[in-house]
């Protein structure tokens, strides 16, 4: 018996450290979308979707190199350091894009930014989830959720 | 648990409060004037315990637990205005790109010279294009974007071309606006590196995607509208493009006789799709039509001075449509880069029957292994002998081969050699090292 309250125990840690370790995705309060598919997230941290369905401009926010936040992020778009640096370049010269999406050196940045613009979106470690900030359901889950896809 | 701070925080506000009045008279008035501040607190807290709670039950989903507690510390920081977008600085944004290129041939047979590569020289150093990217946004959905590119011309002369200018505005998704001069969305190559070569993995372009003014069979160029967008389709990612707009395209012989082509190109109309599937990313495909009419007036390159029709040409006065039927299937994920691309190009002249297909196709794959990236291409293009338009290109084909080493994200060199198989003439090899860069 005390094995396998032991044994609960352990699981129970390890799923709430996964749970803590995911990467919520998070606009301004008054964005009215409150979900969305893992391809659309994709296509917006690619710059290929560039407006909100209100036609409201997206602003991509992104943490800098070494964070987990931007581990997910190149995760998401399948890409390495190098990659995504190379891919912005030619995404900006190609006029898909006026510039790389902003980088934020830390959470607080961040939240700031995404009060401040209506159309903005970013990756945010769940303990990080601050006010102001609105969670979107990806793929139907909210980070925390067991099979929420993004860690 | 969010309550224990507040009222931690009116606990320790009391206790200040209080504790003057061990060293101090109790007078009624001081007593009463602490009472007064202690209500005024109880008040504060209220408020703000009540706005906190609406905003949580406005959020949609309130319901998942998962979230956690906001911290109450964070209240007190400084947050811009909700739904006030901070006043950006729209200045200009510049980004340059730029090359040095050392050319190599195994032969001194007549053959183009791009950029300042000299006909008939064995080897020999030279710049590609110096390009200066510049944007400026003017409103959220308006900019403008312009590239200026110095290209090496004979005699390390540089001319300046004026490669893109465009006022672009992007309504939404589904309806993004360019007009000015732009790069025909022709194929993908075209679209995916535009000029600089330091987005390009090879040292070069295929000879079917060279630009036009470097002996390049397509036109690249023109001045007019481009329009662009997403098509609603689910998980199939489709895109289209529609463009109209004038070119005039003066093509140098390939075969290095010095002469150049003027096509007088009338109004130029591409219309393509081009699909992003979500169900295997990294995949892009698509296909795109072009169309007008050309001529083929051939002028001495120096003098621009007409050359005289050779014997059975339809001379300078006919009138062709060119037609450019392209279809493309690129991979690009995991580090890999695979790249296919077909054209067919027709020349029918009008009022005739007569008519010339001349298909062209390149593939090329690489696949990034840390800083170094080795690539193999094989091109073909096959003019009809017949074809005075092509008849500099004749037929063409043979495979590349070499690596790209970035330095870092800035810098990069590529060695790149080639093997080229040429209709009536002896085969070349070529060796390319190239610098590529930008700032």
């Amino acid at each position: 018996m005390p094995l396998l309250i032991c044994l609960t125990s352990l699981v129970s840690v390890r799923i709430a450290a996964a749970q803590a370790e995911d990467v919520a995705v998070v606009v301004n309060e008054r964005n009215p979308v409150s979900k969305m598919s893992r391809a659309e997230l994709r296509r917006i941290f690619a710059g290929e979707e560039r407006s909100w369905s209100a036609g409201l401009p997206i602003k991509v926010f992104v943490r800098a190199s070494g964070t987990q936040e931007r581990g997910a992020l190149l995760k998401l778009l399948g890409m390495t350091e190098q990659e995504y640096k190379q891919y912005w370049t030619g995404q900006v010269f190609r006029g898909e894009a006026q510039a790389e999406p902003f980088t934020l050196p830390s959470n607080g940045m961040q939240r700031e930014a995404l009060v401040a613009y209506p159309g903005a979106v970013a990756l945010v470690r769940l303990q990080d989830v601050k006010a102001g900030m609105k969670v979107l359901r990806l793929e139907g889950r909210m980070p925390g959720e067991a099979g929420y896809p993004i860690n | 648990m969010r309550h224990i701070p507040w009222t931690a925080t009116v606990l320790l506000l009391l206790s200040s409060l209080c504790y003057p009045q061990d060293t101090t008279s109790t007078d009624p008035e001081t007593i009463r004037q602490l009472v007064q501040q202690v209500k005024d607190l109880q008040e504060r807290v209220k408020l703000l315990e009540s706005q906190q709670n609406h905003a949580e039950a406005s959020k949609p989903d309130s319901t998942n637990p998962p979230v956690p507690p906001v911290e109450s510390a964070d209240q007190t920081a400084p947050v811009p205005a909700v739904g006030q977008e901070p006043r950006e600085v729209h200045g200009i944004q510049w980004r340059g790109f730029g090359e040095a290129d050392y050319k190599a041939l195994n032969q001194r047979a007549p053959e183009l010279g791009t950029y300042g590569f000299v006909p008939g020289s064995q080897a020999n150093f030279y710049t590609g294009d110096f390009g200066l990217f510049l944007t400026s946004r003017l409103t959220a959905k308006t900019s403008v974007l312009s590239e200026i590119v110095f290209e090496e011309a004979d005699a390390q002369s540089y001319k300046v071309d004026l490669r893109r200018m465009l006022l672009k505005y992007d309504y939404n998704d589904h309806l993004k606006m360019s007009f000015g001069r732009y790069q025909t969305d022709v194929g993908y190559y075209n679209w995916a590196f535009r000029s600089a070569a330091w987005l390009q993995t090879t040292a070069d372009r295929p000879l079917v995607m060279e630009f036009a003014t470097n002996g390049g069979l397509l036109p690249t160029q023109a001045i007019g509208v481009s329009v662009t967008g997403a098509i609603p389709s689910g998980t199939l990612g489709l895109n289209y493009v529609a463009e109209y707009g004038s070119s005039d395209t003066i093509r140098p012989d390939l075969n290095g006789d010095g002469f150049v082509t003027d096509e007088n190109n009338g109004n130029q109309t591409n219309v393509g799709v081009f699909a992003r599937p979500d169900w295997l990313r990294g995949l892009q495909f698509g296909s795109s039509y072009y169309h007008d009419q050309i001529s083929d007036n051939v002028l001495n390159g120096v003098s621009g001075t007409p050359v005289p029709p050779p014997p059975g040409s339809p001379g300078p006065a006919a009138r062709y449509d060119q037609t450019i039927v392209n279809a493309y299937a690129v991979y690009l994920a995991h580090g890999i880069e695979f790249l296919n691309e077909g054209f067919l190009i027709r020349h029918a002249l009008i009022g005739s029957s007569l008519h010339f297909d001349t298909p062209a196709f390149y593939s090329q794959i690489s696949k990034q292994f840390g800083h170094i990236r080795p690539f193999f291409r094989y091109q073909y293009v096959n003019a009809s002998p017949n074809n005075f338009i092509y008849k500099d290109v004749g037929l063409r084909y043979g495979p590349s081969f070499g690596a790209r080493y970035d330095f870092n994200d800035y810098i990069a060199f590529k060695a790149q050699l080639d093997h080229t198989v040429r209709r009536d003439e002896p085969d070349l090899n070529g060796l390319q090292l190239q610098l590529a860069f930008t700032f």
